[in-house]
């Protein structure tokens, strides 16, 4: 057996779904053909079966010779062998070539996203990406696992087709044509089938998923009430559901007895004339018993081709999705030649908005609407939709620089940011040197949680780093982000779900970590701003004032207005006493 | 962090009484989808009979007029076995869907009378998988495999006690296919379950990793975290293979000691068969029928091994699904009323299961429509306190009360009535908004209801706005909305259901601290006379309060007004310097 995950999945065929199949089974055509040549030597001996027992009747038994009978049942059972060993190794190559094709698949598209990167979530949904990995893989997957059955289907419908036509022109040409229209005279049931089964499985995902929103609102639910309501929505959907099914078994189940009906006639049909034949005495006995095996057997191979167009029907739609992902491009693609990169330290510049961020400093962002600063964070850092030349780096525009180098001297990290599964300590440590996480544990304020830990840094992070609060998965990707020790980094709100003793100790050890180096906050928390060298008030995408939190306090009521959260007159029964927040910064200061 | 808590699963007695009981509710259908597979099955075995008769005739000469009759007669039978077998499914498959939607439906009733101390502590995650993967699993099983064992052991027997009407002689071959049978099910089946919970684990930890990869992509360029991702999935893909491969094994032992004991039985038959022909034991007929039979017998006795294994798994998500109703309730509830609406915790200590004390011996008494806000350190212990406070959970020792009388003695529909907890975490239902907000509210909840619900959150601008005002659908697959959006509808319905103390648990921090202050200045103003227990981490709610309790390793440390606190000099004050910027 290959090894498998492969060390390269390659770059694929991505100009339409078809292509794409056909360079999938290219790459894999060698374990293709073995489990076809199988598959053929497997269904081959099914297909001699009918043929040696009826040798066996006519000429051991029907004849009385004793040696003939042992000898072809000594022939019976070899073939017999032949088949079950045949049978494994086919099942073998097909899960194989199974697994190629759906490993292969999930390597692609992981690849793919970690190319597109931020571009991704805004080029195609995620749910759309993430059905490649629920159900498109398998069925490539399938469309590769039948293709040696399928070979080995038309071969052994050829053999018995050929055997049967040596006996008798009429009967071989009965099955020739018989069989494939069998096929057809069931094809007008399957569409209504189908389509009914589609309902059903629809109304079965809707009614999964309503149950899944129950449970994931179960607090809810038996913290306040409304129980009731949603055990009787779920009661009515699961009774449409029912419904659905009953529809469904009302075409399943004729198509059930069809299946046993039209192998059947054709059954009678088959000896009816084989034994008119026999009467005659054109075939003997034994051959009688033969065709009645053979026009059973015929059914297995027909089956198969059915099998194999639906699985190749639905393997062209798995790949039309996979294609799409695939033939997606970055929305900011790597200059053809890019500019010589800004040396070390140098200034970063906004002509747009009129940001300077002078090296080594703290500086604070605050807008009225937090959008507003988020959107100029990722503009530093080149991490918005629409690339412009406008951010510079010692006066080098970014977009003239690979994204490569970019993200080596710029860090953005936004407040969508993911914390991987895994080994804590291993996704904590972006720099790969092992050093510098404890540091930045504490300096995220981060070290409580890792003490209520039993397991520490070893401990394995759950899907999302949901198995963590939100304020602590907040300081974690805070310690992370702190980690990667860029050049420069861009923080987005980072303590915005932080209790405030928390942040008081953030603030007053982020300007010692990132001492020398640049940083560049968004926030509108007082204990961040005033650790800040300097604090950037933002309005309409402009910069409005520069100073220090305290001189913005005392000099710009625009400024304390979106600090203290003053914004609105007071509520008539707010209830509080007549001292404000601002009010007493006021009479303090 | 609350110590997670499996749910149970059901022993295998409860499961096989509820079987049985839904075998009982639906009687008629019962014995007549069997009914009808017995007949469907015996008019299948006319062929092998009839091709017998046929080949005796022939080899003894016939006429044509013969040979049209049995093949006229086989004819009749096909079309019979036809019929037989459409109404036999059909009705299986009604019953099926009947059985599998009592099922499910008992399920969600069961989930969603746990008690509120469970569905607090197990979090979601267990019982989503249940939800979704034993749902599925089941439904499967009940759908496909139930009725296709059924039908194939019918067919087994049936067919096997033609093969034996034939003549004794036939039972010889037949148990020669035993051992290898007996022996290859009972290897493969000992490890086949656990195989295939692995297999299908790794597929999850792909899409897992994928899916993390995906939403993640813009942390994974922003981080240079791509070459991680890539061995990440990589690495899942080797596990995936590994348990791929130790399947794989066991199918390489399993499906060849079947296709030999398939063989032999046939080969042997053939071979006894001649024999007695030779002695003159038995007709040609005969060897040719029992030929027949065995070989007929392959297919049910495959179908009935091969499906072994997804009837086992149905099993055991069947007793994971019934277990959630094992879970005992851990409120006992008395017929004491509460005098007042005073709460009182006196002495309260707690753990998460055996364990060292989270909370030391608290004490804390709250006036009707007073507001009270908890700061803390993280991890000090203000969540479980709020819990508590709630009615959540019960004390290790001392009392929760309210109006003399203990939380967790109040019947679940009355304590909601007294105190609701809100936290963080909050959820949207796929439903209208309206839907959404009115689920709690006591006696229906008229359009102004809903209304002022909403504009006491600040809401109500952002609502009206929605494509269709209070009927656009929320939630999953619905309009999506902000984490923000989703903490305002939290809010909302707790004012709509009205109880006397609410417990607000970080209730408003995923709103923008520039909004939440607003929004919580107006709720509390709807809020007024109501008891308020806020546990806050931003200061102005605490600054906004009544009173301030500052809760550290599991004690009150510091408890009183705003202003006194400040003037006290303790950590309270000297966080609120800091916060004017005058502590550094």
């Amino acid at each position: 057996m290959i090894h498998l995950p492969l060390e390269n999945p390659g770059t694929a065929d991505s100009r339409s779904p078809g292509r794409f199949l056909w360079w999938m089974a290219r790459g894999q055509w060698r374990t293709l053909a073995a489990g076809a040549f199988f598959g053929i030597v497997w269904m081959g001996a099914q297909a001699v079966m009918p043929a040696i027992i009826g040798r066996a009747i006519d000429q051991g038994v029907a004849d009385r010779d004793g040696s003939a009978l042992a000898w072809f049942a000594g022939l019976l059972l070899l073939v017999g062998l032949v088949q079950a060993a045949s049978g494994v190794i086919r099942h073998r190559f097909a899960v194989t070539n199974w697994l190629v094709a759906a490993y292969r698949t999930v390597q692609l598209v992981g690849r793919q996203a970690v190319h597109l990167g931020g571009t991704l979530p805004r080029k195609v949904s995620g749910g759309e990406v993430v059905a490649i990995g629920t159900t498109d893989l398998s069925h490539l997957g399938q469309v590769m696992d039948v293709s040696a059955r399928f070979a080995g289907a038309v071969v052994s419908f050829v053999l018995v087709a050929v055997i049967l036509l040596q006996t008798s022109t009429t009967l071989g040409l009965v099955v020739l044509v018989g069989v494939p229209a069998l096929m057809l005279l069931v094809g007008p049931l399957l569409s209504p089938l189908q389509a009914r089964a589609h309902r059903q499985r629809e109304l079965m995902s809707h009614l999964s998923n309503t149950a899944t929103d129950i449970v994931t609102g179960l607090r809810v639910l038996r913290g306040i009430g409304g129980e009731q309501v949603f055990h009787d929505r779920y009661r009515r959907e699961s009774q449409t559901t029912r419904r659905a099914g009953v529809q469904v078994a009302k075409l399943q189940s004729v198509l059930d007895a069809l299946q046993v009906f039209l192998p059947g006639v054709f059954v009678v049909l088959v000896v009816w004339l084989g034994a008119r034949y026999a009467v005659e005495g054109t075939i003997t006995a034994g051959e009688l018993v033969a065709f009645y095996g053979y026009s059973a057997f015929l059914m297995i191979p027909l089956r198969t081709a059915t099998e194999y167009a639906n699985k190749f029907i639905r393997a062209r739609v798995a790949a039309a999705r996979v294609v799409r992902v695939l033939a997606l491009t970055p929305d900011h693609q790597d200059p053809a030649v890019p500019l010589p990169s800004p040396p070390e330290g140098s200034e970063l510049v906004d002509l747009r908005s009129g940001l300077r961020v002078r090296p080594g400093t703290l500086v604070a962002l605050v807008s009225e609407q937090p959008h507003e600063t988020a959107l100029l964070a990722d503009r530093l850092g080149l991490c918005a939709p629409e690339v412009d030349d406008d951010v510079r780096l010692g006066g080098v525009p970014l977009s003239g620089l690979t994204r490569a180098e970019v993200r080596r001297r710029v860090v953005v990290s936004d407040t969508g940011s993911m914390l991987f599964s895994g080994r804590l300590g291993d996704r904590l440590d972006v720099s790969g040197d092992g050093r510098s996480v404890d540091r930045a544990l504490r300096t995220a304020s981060a070290e409580d949680i890792l003490a209520a830990l039993p397991a520490g840094l070893d401990t394995v992070v759950a899907e999302r780093g949901r198995s963590f609060s939100g304020g602590q998965r907040q300081r974690l990707v805070l310690a992370r982000a702190l980690v990667a020790e860029p050049e420069v980094l861009v923080l987005v709100e980072p303590t915005s779900a932080v209790d405030a003793h928390t942040e008081a100790r953030v603030a007053t050890r982020l300007r010692e970590h990132r001492a020398g180096r640049t940083t560049v906050v968004t926030t509108s928390s007082p204990l961040l701003l005033d650790a800040a060298d300097e604090v950037v008030l933002v309005r309409d995408g402009r910069v409005v004032a520069t100073g220090r939190h305290g001189d913005l306090l005392a000099a710009e009521p625009e400024y304390r207005r979106v600090v203290t959260r003053e914004t609105d007159p007071e509520p008539v029964a707010a209830g509080t006493s007549g001292t404000t927040a601002a009010g007493t910064v006021e009479v303090e200061r | 962090m609350s110590a997670s808590t499996a749910l149970p699963v059901a022993e295998s007695r409860t499961v096989r009484r509820y079987a049985g009981r839904l075998v009982r509710k639906h009687p008629r259908m019962v014995w007549g989808a069997l009914l009808l597979h017995v007949l469907a099955a015996v008019a299948a075995l006319a062929a092998p009979r009839l091709i017998g008769d046929l080949v005796e005739a022939v080899e003894h000469g016939t006429t044509t007029e013969h040979v049209d009759r049995i093949m006229l007669l086989l004819a009749g039978f096909v079309v019979l076995q036809a019929v037989l077998t459409r109404f036999a499914r059909y009705v299986s498959q009604v019953l099926a869907e009947k059985v599998l939607a009592d099922l499910r439906e008992d399920f969600v009733g069961n989930a969603l009378a746990l008690p509120l101390g469970t569905v607090e502590a197990a979090g979601s995650g267990d019982l989503l998988t249940r939800t979704s993967r034993d749902v599925d699993q089941l439904g499967w099983s009940v759908r496909m495999a139930l009725p296709e064992w059924t039908i194939a052991v019918i067919t087994a027997v049936v067919t096997f006690a033609a093969a034996l009407s034939v003549g004794w002689w036939v039972l010889l071959p037949c148990l020669l296919g035993v051992p290898p049978l007996v022996i290859g099910l009972r290897w493969y089946l000992a490890r086949a379950k656990d195989g295939y919970l692995r297999e299908s684990a790794t597929y999850s930890q792909i899409n897992a990793t994928l899916t993390e990869t995906v939403h993640g992509a813009r942390t994974v360029e922003a981080l240079r975290l791509g070459d991680e991702r890539v061995r990440a999935i990589d690495d899942d893909i080797a596990d995936s293979f590994a348990a791929e491969r130790y399947t794989l094994r066991l199918r390489t032992v399993f499906f060849p000691s079947m296709e030999i004991s398939y063989l032999l039985p046939t080969v042997g038959t053939l071979l006894l068969g001649g024999w007695l022909y030779l002695r003159g034991d038995v007709s040609l007929g005969d060897v040719t029928a029992a030929t027949l039979y065995v070989q007929m017998l392959i297919d049910p006795v495959d179908r009935i091994v091969s499906i072994l294994d997804e009837l086992q798994m149905g099993a055991a998500s069947l007793a994971r699904l019934l277990g959630v109703a094992d879970v005992p309730d851990d409120r006992t509830a008395t017929d004491r009323v509460p005098d007042g609406e005073e709460l009182r915790a006196q002495d309260v200590r707690f753990s998460y299961g055996a364990g060292r004390d989270v909370l030391h011996g608290v004490d804390l008494h709250l006036g009707v429509g007073e507001r009270l806000a908890m700061v803390g350190p993280s991890g000090a212990g203000k969540s479980t306190l709020g819990r508590l406070l709630a009615g959540i959970h019960p004390p290790r020792t001392g009392s929760v009360t309210v109006g003399g009388v203990a939380l967790t003695e109040l019947p679940l529909d009355d304590l909601r009535g007294h105190v609701a907890l809100v936290t963080q975490e909050h959820h949207v239902f796929v439903g209208t908004l309206r839907e959404n907000l009115a689920l709690a509210a006591k006696s229906g909840a008229t359009e102004d209801d809903v209304r002022a619900a909403l504009a006491a959150v600040d809401a109500l601008e952002w609502a009206d706005a929605l494509p269709e005002g209070l009927e656009t659908v929320v939630g999953s697959g619905g309009l999506p909305l902000t984490d923000a959006q989703a903490q305002q509808v939290a809010l909302a319905r707790l004012v709509l259901a009205d109880p006397h103390t609410l417990v607000l648990d970080e209730a408003t921090s995923l709103i923008d601290p520039r909004a939440a202050r607003h929004l919580e200045r107006s709720l509390a103003a709807v809020l007024e006379g109501r008891t308020v227990i806020a546990i806050a981490h931003r200061l102005f709610s605490a600054h906004d309060a009544d009173r301030v309790a500052v809760v550290e390793d599991g004690r009150i440390a510091e408890l009183g007004s705003h202003d006194e606190l400040v003037a006290a000099g303790g950590s309270y004050a000297a966080l609120w310097e800091s916060w004017h910027g005058r502590g550094s």
